[in-house]
């Protein structure tokens, strides 16, 4: 398909899901997984004040709730820092442990298989592992971010090779979070602490960077997370501007969103059960004139419930649905591309 | 052993910020008293703190929901800042001006006004008593919300007067509610919803939601009004600039600034029937106040470069507050200095002893000083010391020992090793009484000084007198 820039952008779609320290909804979540039969799995991260909400929450695209799994602790199927999460084509479940430094394996229904992953800096070792990938083998691609490399390992956690080392040079890597694997094969990686998006070949070669530090389109403060699809177009969640950018496929910016959410069935849930509250909600001014915050994103965020408050994550589903883990909100927001075609 | 003017700056470090180690020390000695006050003063270039980096590993100092997070941030800050003294400023406001989580329920809000000691802490007192009658946490705290025109709350109002800005015995009851109708109008925006998430404690369905400052003129109370014999149809602008011509106000800050940063005195409450340690020292800072348009940050140059500040008469006649003691502990032992969960464990620690950041026990704040002490909490705080500068896993703990057992070479005087040890813990001084007990301790040869290991249990002795718990 050829696509017409001119028509391309962002539309939002419906939000999922409400703040719960526990059971239905999510508490920071942090990443979002696909499974069969429309089934989502919404990683929670919780924080260390609370930490009822270290969970992965099962549901549907319908908000049909189906249950929770894991909880905070270092025994099997536990988690202290959970960050991102993978389910591979047998509907497997991989979640990494930034703290732990391991990667958890669960069943579509949430039992515990294995684990695997050692701490330390070495081939093969892992020093804070956040963002997850499969390549087209199904291979596992991780930012290791503390020790600032991609490594790659097979699903049941054997090494195969890494890539990257620390620094801002062309193919280096600060910190790095986010990562995901394009239609060629290439390797892109939300390179968080030098505030770019960094591309690699399959096989590690750095081929390119997209973006610089800075707040106007185009640039990114601290990115992290990126997702691309069958076209090559680019999502980055670009986390410290509170927004999503599109990139095409040569790093352009196309457009990008500060977030629309509505309410979700599961808000609406609440508010019908708390009519006090939807009450006096209903007649306040949820989108007040910024102005006064003087352009601090963070604090536009915090006062205006609609916009993304830390969009730690994007995720396009198979059919090309991006999905935006909201986590200082507690939600998933959900947009539509346009892709007009000529 | 630390010269004069390295003990000099670690009395100065310990009161202007949560104390040093003996390299800072003796490398701002170098650079000199004057200029060091200066700097800590001016926090232009001053760094601050990466906040990415800590929003990334930790949801909730960013999100604010609850305490925890509020906490643990501020005390990262502590233990990390480059300006120590915008810290303890801000925990100097936070004290005076005590606004607790149980009735605002979010930590978020919290965050926002303890940044707001930090921007305006350091200035003019007229501008942060503005700031802080618009500030949505204050605002909720004391009711301002519930100000209303022909219908006054006089929380705030009454507050103001006694607790922030001029003391008991200075002013009237009539003062007082032509105060609380001069602040009617001053409300947070959607007042019925937010008042009523923050007494449900409600978090859905998408977190906390700011609270702002929204000013309400078919609300305020526009009528004329007398007050501390001046008339008007005054605003809550105008009071404020009347308070801050009264040399009340001045000495009421200029007590509170000393009593914070130079000697404790006895609590707030008792301040309408005891005259001030050093009635001298605060007709000083009264004068600083009002020659330098009510400036903080000039009160406190003139403190920290008084006589009666520097003089050894004030030194270690405080008792450290918790905060203090925490952060300052983790500045010399190297904890805390990236994301992770001791942060957390730290702050809570601090609750044990009687201070948990962001939960004062009422508006008036902590009773601070001897108030500080009590049994549960005296055992608190010399374990908490001892544990953690005993700990030699420490990457600071590990310098202090190395640093020392260079410093002694093959020494085995007790009296150079204690020396040594209270120079690395900030160039410190002990009593007599604990300096002979440290003495027997080592010529009774219960530890083995040749060794590191033995240094380091002579650090973990020092850490647990009682002397260490005063500045």
């Amino acid at each position: 398909m050829t696509v017409n820039p001119s028509t391309l952008g962002l539309q939002y779609s419906f939000t999922l899901g409400v703040a719960a320290m526990e059971g239905r909804g999510f508490y920071y979540p942090i990443d979002i997984g696909f499974g069969e039969n429309k089934r989502l799995y919404v990683l929670g991260r919780s924080h260390e004040g609370d930490t009822r909400g270290i969970q992965v929450c099962m549901m549907d695209l319908d908000s049909t709730f189906y249950g929770t799994f894991g909880s905070v602790g270092e025994t099997e199927g536990q988690f202290i820092w959970p960050t991102s999460i993978l389910v591979d084509d047998n509907g497997l479940i991989y979640i990494s442990d930034e703290y732990l430094n391991r990667i958890s394996v669960f069943d579509a229904a949430g039992q515990f298989i294995r684990k695997w992953g050692l701490p330390g800096s070495r081939s093969g070792e892992l020093d804070g592992p956040s963002g997850m990938a499969f390549d087209s083998n199904q291979d596992i691609l991780i930012a290791d971010h503390r020790n600032n490399r991609i490594q790659k390992f097979t699903k049941e956690g054997g090494y195969l090779y890494s890539f990257g080392s620390q620094g801002n040079g062309f193919g280096e890597l600060e910190l790095p979070w986010g990562i995901t694997v394009g239609p060629s094969g290439d390797i892109y990686v939300a390179n968080w602490g030098n505030n770019r998006v960094e591309r690699f070949s399959h096989d590690g070669y750095f081929k390119a960077l997209y973006g610089e530090h800075g707040h106007k389109e185009g640039q990114f403060h601290r990115p992290s997370s990126v997702a691309v699809d069958e076209n090559g177009y680019i999502y980055v969640a670009d986390w410290g501007n509170e927004r999503v950018q599109l990139l095409d496929p040569t790093g352009n910016f196309v457009a990008s969103s500060r977030g629309e959410a509505t309410l979700s069935p599961w808000a609406h849930d609440f508010l019908e059960s708390n009519i006090e509250e939807r009450d006096a909600r209903a007649i306040s001014n949820l989108e007040p004139d910024l102005a006064f915050l003087e352009g601090d994103r963070n604090e536009e965020s915090y006062h205006t419930e609609k916009l993304f408050w830390s969009p730690v994550s994007v995720k396009l589903d198979h059919k090309g649905s991006l999905y935006v883990t909201d986590r200082n909100r507690h939600r998933i927001q959900v947009f539509q591309r346009f892709l007009g075609s000529t | 052993m630390s010269n004069a003017n390295v003990q000099l700056m670690g009395h100065l470090m310990r009161r202007a910020g949560f104390g040093a180690g003996l390299s800072e020390l003796e490398a701002r000695a170098s650079i000199g008293y004057d200029p060091t006050v200066d700097e800590l003063i001016s926090t232009d270039s001053q760094k601050g703190i990466d906040n990415a980096m800590l929003y990334r590993y930790h949801p909730d100092q960013q999100g604010g929901l609850g305490l925890s997070g509020a906490a643990s941030y501020w005390l990262f800050r502590m233990v990390n800042t480059d300006g120590p003294l915008q810290e303890k400023t801000a925990l100097f406001w936070h004290s005076v001006f005590a606004t607790g989580y149980p009735k605002v329920t979010q930590g978020k809000i919290l965050m926002n006004q303890l940044e707001m000691f930090r921007k305006f802490g350091m200035g003019s007192f007229r501008d942060l008593l503005v700031a802080l009658s618009r500030d949505p946490a204050m605002i909720m705290w004391l009711d301002n919300e519930d100000n209303h025109l022909g219908a006054i709350n006089e929380n705030y109002g009454r507050e103001l007067l006694e607790l922030f800005a001029m003391g008991v015995g200075n002013y009237t009851e009539k003062d007082v509610k032509e105060t609380a109708r001069a602040f009617t109008g001053w409300t947070v925006a959607n007042t019925e919803y937010m008042t009523m998430r923050a007494e449900r404690d409600s978090l859905w369905p998408y977190g906390r939601l700011a609270y702002w400052f929204e000013y309400r003129p078919e609300d305020h109370d526009a009528s004329e009004k007398e007050f501390l014999g001046h008339v008007g149809s005054f605003n809550g602008e105008d009071i404020i600039d009347i308070i801050c011509r009264q040399p009340a106000t001045a000495r009421f800050i200029a007590r509170h600034l000393y009593h914070f940063f130079v000697t404790d005195e006895p609590p707030v409450p008792q301040w309408p029937y005891e005259k001030p340690i050093d009635s001298q020292a605060i007709e000083e800072l009264m004068e600083a106040y009002f020659e330098n348009d009510y400036n903080i940050g000039e009160m406190l140059r003139v403190l920290f470069k008084s006589r009666f500040f520097k003089s050894e008469n004030t030194w270690y006649r405080k008792i450290k507050g918790p905060a203090e003691l925490v952060a300052g502990v983790l500045r010399l032992t190297g904890e805390c200095r990236v994301p992770g969960l001791e942060t957390n464990a730290n702050t809570g620690s601090m609750g044990f002893m009687g201070q948990t950041l962001i939960n004062p026990p009422s508006v008036e704040g902590w009773h601070q000083g001897i108030e500080w002490i009590d049994t549960g909490t005296a055992i608190e705080r010399i374990n908490y010391a001892s544990e953690h500068l005993g700990n030699a896993s420490n990457t600071g703990v590990k310098d202090i020992i190395s640093n020392i057992s260079t410093a002694s070479g093959t020494t085995n005087d007790p009296n150079l090793l204690i020396q040594h040890c209270l120079d690395e813990l900030g160039a410190i001084k002990i009593s007599d009484e604990s300096h002979s007990a440290l003495v027997n301790f080592v010529k009774n040869g219960e530890i083995d000084v040749d060794a590191e290991k033995g240094i380091g249990e002579l650090v973990e002795m020092v850490a647990a007198t009682p002397d260490f718990q005063r500045e």
